[in-house]
């Protein structure tokens, strides 16, 4: 487990370092730069701005420079488009707010995702598993441009406490979870109904049926550790996306979370402001998919064996 | 009209009994230091912060009060001016002095710092030599002769200098503050960080979080504080209208940025009261690249325009919220420009035929042979949508066709400015209300022109309005500058565009502004409605 552990964690330092890579010269193959702004700069301001950030130097020369702030100052630099503002103190803000969001929408998509699959591959091809795949298969579909706005118009303005967009009262969390929530808690029913389904069919379970095994202890001892495994992979890299913000629902909420930072600075150049959001988007994906890993052996024994071999 | 939350009242409800303003400020501002930002969003947030020699009147467009200056005078040309400073403080309690206004100049104009907007007080003698490296700082027209008389002296004849220096760029630094941040030329200086900050104007800098709000509150050292109306304003960065829309039916905001088109026919149904249409300087245009063929050719440029339907595109596009134009420069200020002798054809019919009789002289019949042009535009929908609607006119009357390029917004700006394009959807407004502002777009070579055109009349004739000291005759020469370059068409003005927002009606001291700088400290909030 412990050799697991850090050769998941080896991995993972080398995905973020070859994530930050690209993205370091993808940016700058962009055209345009963070200094365009609505009026054209003279060009003597144009070249002292690229001279003050060190961006007339060659891209190598740049990537050495940012690679030597990163290790010698654990720092991503300024903002270039916010001057006199840390990358650090942008992410430092914006980064509890889709915390918050993230970890309440994901206990929405669990609590109801979980719950629905599991139920509908119980009553497989019944009613029951009609009735709550049709809406999981909504949710799926339908996008969060649609599924916001409509939650902020009816919900927001017609129940008392909600809020319809911004971020000032504790319940203004509501919304944005939910309809997070409610997207992730589709994809989790589904994932989640075809492993029980799976499962359900294997001789084992057949096996405690014909023993008199009850429904209950049938789905929940038997059956559930391994038909969640579909589910759990998902969890991670779903959990990593939902705290690291959705610029569509973050939008039509008016959260001040990361997404919405990650979309402006990339249409901004905000060179640094990128490679700091990567950086944390690339680590928390990393540290996501270890939890996995580990959940998925702790669940399934034989992935143990082969972990360890 | 407003949904109640928690204990049933609104925030918008809560702010107005704390007396705070709580308005929609399209985006998240870049810089709350004046020589850094350039943003209109950081402008109205910097102009309540920072306050200059003058100030606006909330009511009468162009009028301007004494600011910083109690009183100022200047020479028969108006090439050279004096004002004499009142006896103020900063918010820390240091006195204003002329000193701050020198130092602010000179380090917006340093050529070491950068300053992006350093072109604005360029009309200070030797401004631009010296922000270009060419000459010394002794050699810039700002002098102060004592602590409260400052003296600038200018290219020449400027006799809408007061309009030009309600614009922050021209506002005091605190030296004091900004030495002890870092200095002058230290572009990471903290001195605008909460905590730091020291202004002279109506507020104090006391909160803000990224993408969340900014907000200010009284300076209790402002030397007109007992003349504002309410007790601090919270700026919501919203960059999406639809979604300001919806928060303020929600009850979170007293004023909106703007409102979509899409939703105007909706708003003025369910909040008529509360829907405000006002003017606003600025033009919506399509620049053509008159380096490229078939552009190049004048005829060309003129069938272009003469085939739009301006009327269709006001009320179909932008649902009216615009007035359709042939000029370039939005009336105001006492300056009405002449649309081209082209564009005065009668009907709609008859200006059709004209374009379609214009473009066969240049030798495109029916469109017969002319090149497929691509039309760049912004990805935002009013942009998308009036391209399309341009291209079905452009395709019906002339029969030439041209692709839509929607572009994000900097590889859209970076195109514009490097001339990689055909045509490009484009919009100018002013800095300040006189028609200089945009007349002088378009200099041969001129930074903003990325149009390939020039004229050496039309330069000769802004050159003779810069020199000019009678303003009549000035008004005359910008005129007659504007008239050469729209007979040219290098740009197609489409419409001057009008604001649309929301406004609680309880409101008062806020008037319709063409430049939307609203003096915010002469706003008063709504009594809320007694339970």
């Amino acid at each position: 487990m412990i050799r697991l552990l850090f050769r998941r964690l080896a991995q993972g330092l080398l995905v973020v370092f070859v994530l930050e890579t690209i993205t370091f010269f993808l940016v700058r193959l962009l055209p345009g730069n963070p200094f365009l702004g609505d009026r054209k700069l003279p060009e003597h301001i144009m070249a002292q701005l690229n001279n003050l950030y060190g961006l007339d130097q060659p891209a190598w020369v740049q990537y050495l420079n940012y690679w030597k702030g990163m290790l010698l100052h654990g720092d991503f630099g300024p903002s270039l488009v916010r001057e006199g503002v840390q990358v650090s103190t942008i992410i430092s803000q914006a980064f509890p707010v889709s915390l918050e969001v993230g970890v309440v929408g994901m206990l929405i998509a669990v609590c109801v995702g979980i719950p629905a699959g599991m139920l509908a591959a119980w009553y497989r091809n019944r009613w029951p598993d009609a009735l709550l795949m049709l809406p999981a298969m909504a949710g799926i579909c339908i996008p969060a441009f649609v599924t916001a706005p409509v939650f902020g118009l009816v919900l927001g303005s017609h129940v008392p406490g909600l809020s319809v967009a911004g971020w000032d009262n504790p319940l203004c969390v509501v919304l944005p979870a939910l309809t997070l929530g409610l997207i992730n808690a589709a994809y989790i029913a589904r994932l989640t109904r075809g492993g029980m389904v799976e499962v359900l069919a294997q001789d084992f379970v057949r096996t405690a049926r014909a023993k008199g095994c009850g429904p209950a202890r049938l789905l929940y001892v038997h059956a559930m550790r391994s038909g969640l495994l579909p589910a759990v992979s998902y969890l991670g890299p779903a959990f990593a996306a939902l705290i690291t913000g959705s610029f569509v629902v973050e939008t039509c909420f008016q959260v001040p979370g990361m997404g919405l930072h990650f979309v402006n600075a990339t249409t901004d150049r905000d060179y640094f402001l990128i490679q700091g959001l990567v950086f944390c988007y690339g680590s928390l994906i990393v540290a996501a998919n270890l939890v996995v890993d580990l959940v998925l052996v702790a669940l399934n024994p034989r992935l143990r064996s082969q972990g360890t071999a | 009209m407003l949904s109640a939350c928690g204990d049933g009242r609104s925030s918008a409800e809560k702010f107005a009994e704390a007396g705070i303003l709580v308005i929609g400020n399209n985006a998240e501002p870049q810089s709350l230091d004046p020589h850094k930002a350039t943003a209109v969003a950081d402008g109205k947030i910097i102009s309540t912060l920072l306050e200059g020699l003058v100030r606006p009147d909330a009511q009468e467009e162009g009028r301007v009060h004494p600011g910083m200056a109690a009183s100022w005078e200047h020479n028969a040309d108006a090439s050279e001016w004096v004002f004499h400073l009142r006896e103020a403080v900063w918010s820390d309690g240091k006195p204003v002095r002329a000193q701050d206004f020198v130092y602010a100049y000179k380090r917006l104009l340093h050529p070491e710092f950068a300053g992006r907007y350093a072109e604005m007080l360029y009309p200070l003698k030797g401004a631009e030599a010296y922000n270009k490296g060419r000459a010394g700082w002794e050699e810039v027209g700002v002098h102060a002769l004592d602590a409260r008389t400052l003296r600038l002296t200018l290219n020449g004849p400027t006799p809408h200098l007061l309009q030009l220096v309600l614009h922050y760029t021209w506002s005091p630094l605190p030296e004091h503050r900004v030495e002890a941040c870092g200095g002058m030329l230290d572009r990471s200086s903290r001195w605008t960080h909460p905590g730091n900050w020291v202004g002279n104007g109506a507020y104090v800098y006391s909160g803000h979080r990224f993408n969340d709000y900014l907000s200010v509150s009284p300076n209790a050292r402002y030397w007109r504080a007992g003349a504002v109306r309410n007790r601090g304003i919270r700026f919501l960065p919203i960059v999406n209208g639809y979604t300001e829309t919806r928060m303020y039916m929600g009850g979170k905001l007293h004023i909106t940025n703007n409102v979509p088109p899409e939703m105007l026919a909706r708003v003025c149904e369910v909040v008529p009261q509360h829907f405000c249409q006002d003017p606003y300087y600025c033009t919506i245009f399509y620049r053509l690249n008159t380096t490229r063929p078939p552009l190049d050719d004048a005829r060309v440029r003129q069938a272009l325009s003469l085939a739009i339907d301006r009327e269709t595109l006001v009320a179909k596009v932008v649902r009216g919220a615009g007035k359709p134009t042939g000029v370039f420069t939005p009336p105001g200020a006492g300056y009405a420009a002449e649309p081209p002798a082209f564009m005065q054809a009668g009907s709609r019919a008859e200006r059709e035929e004209a374009a379609r009789r214009l473009l066969a002289e240049a030798g495109y019949a029916g469109g017969k042979g002319f090149p497929v042009l691509e039309l760049m535009t912004t990805s935002r929908d009013v942009q998308r949508v009036m391209a399309e609607t341009i291209q079905a006119m452009w395709k019906e009357v002339l029969g030439v066709h041209v692709e839509i390029r929607s572009c994000e917004w900097t590889a859209y700006k970076s195109a514009q400015q490097s001339m990689q394009y055909d045509i490009s959807s484009s919009s100018w407004s002013g800095d300040y209300l006189d028609a200089s502002t945009f007349v002088e777009l378009w200099r041969s070579g001129g930074g903003n022109n990325c149009t390939g055109w020039g004229s050496p009349e039309c330069d000769a004739a802004i050159q003779a309005a810069r020199v000019c000291g009678d303003a009549a005759e000035r008004k005359t020469h910008l005129r007659r500058a504007e008239s050469i370059m729209l007979e040219a068409q290098p740009i197609i003005p489409l419409y001057t565009s009008e604001r649309t927002y929301l406004k609680h009606p309880g409101i008062s001291g806020w008037y319709p502004l063409m430049l939307d700088n609203h003096p915010l400290d002469a706003v008063q909030l709504p009594m809320p409605d007694k339970p």
